[in-house]
């Protein structure tokens, strides 16, 4: 294990961003290593920056400092390497069910016959193959996100980044789509980043937790978490799982001084 | 539409129209004011002549000319500014002073280059139709979900593959704002476009032109009919090719 290429590393990663005249720091400097395979959770309090690193591994903001690499490999732009999967729903409106999950195996050049089989695979993994000639518009919210999940497992990314995808849900939606989610990760063995600010979520899904800190943020703990799987939502009852919980709680309430003052 | 409306609005046409001949039978208005009777019977013997179309015709040909070229070129720079930064740099200047000035104001100058000539009145229509275009698909192209842009980069779509597959139907509602604008001003600067005289002795705008020099007003009303005419044909026909394409969004109609 120890010697293997971890699917996500971040080395001293930063982030500066300049307002004005005023030079603000968000992310202080971050270094993790996410192993293959796992599913890896960043809690911290909101305005700490977490959604912002998960864009910054994403390509999509540059950073300022430090490296991202993807099973070795240096990143900075966004590639299909790294599947994101945002909290707004980002599939096309102008493109139904099938055709928006289709769409970047369009783009990478896989044929047609090929397409299909994959973007029906991964419609049923998601139970929404009935659903395949709606347009977006005409899904729910939970939905619309397991669309969004099939979209982006079907082009075959290394690793997950996932960035509150259920944090617009209702709270029953939200621990049916928790339960969804492993199943479907399970099944496709991918690691996965997942950034949340939903304590609950974090624990249930996660093999590991990483606790950030308030603004800039740096790592405050990391809390490994070995339920058996396939968890069900029982797990929520055990003492064991409302102990860790309550340490998160505490390590994030400690923060909340300086996330008040933050805002959002 | 309804068909209930429909109805109402063919019949508020009809009674306005029984109104005017009414009045104008009974002489409760001055002859010059013209009656749905003789304007009707002038507009028919215009048809039967062919003249009517001819004129149209060259009036047609000066408004879609110009209107393709403002589809194409407001479209395409409206994107462009849109979407990189420098470019919509360039143009704002140019356009936050020209978009204000009454384009009719430089008919002199395009004169003076062009002469009385076709060349002229495209330009001045446009100049007048192309801002309105130009500004809703930047403002279209400003208005697209960044997670939209992002999933497309994330996906492996290249510069060119998010312009064409992403930004231009995601903008598409807000360009099509913009044309029926764009569309509606081309009639009305194709009549002014006229105003200064016809080099083929041809256009609707002329004919009102001749008609005012002749005293003839139902020649006049069978001008302005007949653009009011063109202009809502064309209007429909805009929207049922937006119907056509934006099927998918909610603001179709």
């Amino acid at each position: 294990m120890e010697n293997k290429t971890p699917a996500i590393e971040i080395e001293k990663l930063g982030k500066v961003y300049t307002r004005g005249k005023e030079e603000v720091t968000a992310i202080q400097e971050i270094s993790l290593k996410i192993p293959e395979g796992k599913f890896v959770s960043i809690v911290g309090p909101s305005g700490c920056g977490k959604s912002t690193f998960l864009h910054i591994v994403g390509g999509f903001i540059p950073k300022s400092s430090g490296k991202v690499r993807i099973r070795g490999k240096e990143v900075d732009k966004p590639g299909p390497d790294r599947g994101m999967m945002f909290q707004e729903s980002a599939l096309f409106p102008w493109k139904n069910v099938f055709d928006n999950v289709a769409w970047g195996l369009e783009i990478q050049g896989m044929e047609k016959s090929k397409r299909d089989e994959v973007v029906e695979h991964y419609l049923k993994l998601v139970n929404l193959w009935d659903f395949r000639k709606n347009l977006p518009s005409e899904l729910s919210g939970g939905m619309k996100q397991r669309i969004s999940l099939a979209r982006v497992l079907a082009f075959n990314p290394d690793v997950l980044l996932m960035d509150e995808p259920f944090g617009a849900l209702d709270a029953q939606t939200r621990e049916k789509m928790q339960v969804e989610l492993q199943r479907i990760w399970q099944e496709s063995n991918k690691s996965v980043m997942f950034v949340t600010h939903d304590i609950d979520e974090a624990v249930f899904l996660s093999d590991i937790v990483v606790v950030f800190s308030g603004r800039p943020a740096v790592v405050k703990e990391i809390i490994e978490i070995d339920f058996q799987r396939p968890r069900t939502l029982d797990v929520h009852k055990t003492q064991e799982f409302m102990d860790i919980r309550n340490h998160i709680w505490d390590l994030l309430h400690q923060e909340q001084g300086t996330s008040d003052e933050e805002g959002m | 539409m309804d068909k209930r409306l429909q109805k109402i609005a063919a019949i508020e046409i009809v009674v306005l129209l029984a109104i005017w001949q009414a009045l104008a039978s009974l002489e409760w208005i001055p002859a010059y004011l013209s009656s749905p009777y003789v304007v009707g019977s002038e507009m028919w013997a215009l048809i039967v002549s062919g003249e009517l179309f001819t004129n149209a015709a060259s009036s047609l040909y000066r408004s879609l000319v110009s209107f393709l070229l403002v589809m194409v070129l407001g479209i395409v720079l409206g994107i462009a500014a849109g979407f990189f930064k420098p470019v919509g740099i360039f143009f704002q200047p140019i356009v936050d002073v020209l978009n204000p000035v009454p384009k009719i104001a430089l008919l002199p100058i395009l004169m003076v280059w062009f002469g009385i000539s076709d060349t002229t009145r495209i330009l001045l229509i446009f100049l007048t139709a192309f801002f309105p275009c130009f500004i809703a698909t930047k403002d279209g192209v400003h208005g697209v979900k960044q997670v939209f842009v992002w999933a497309a980069e994330n996906m492996g779509a290249s510069k060119f593959q998010i312009l064409w597959k992403v930004i231009l139907p995601a903008s598409l509602p807000k360009i099509f704002d913009g044309l029926r604008v764009s569309l509606g001003l081309t009639f009305v600067m194709m009549f002014s476009s006229e105003m200064i005289g016809s080099s083929n002795g041809l256009g609707l705008g002329f004919m009102i032109l001749l008609a005012d020099m002749a005293g003839r007003t139902d020649l006049m009303f069978v001008s302005v009919f007949f653009i009011a005419l063109l202009g809502f044909l064309f209007d429909r026909i805009l929207l049922a090719v937006r119907a056509r394409l934006l099927w998918w969004s909610e603001n179709r109609g």
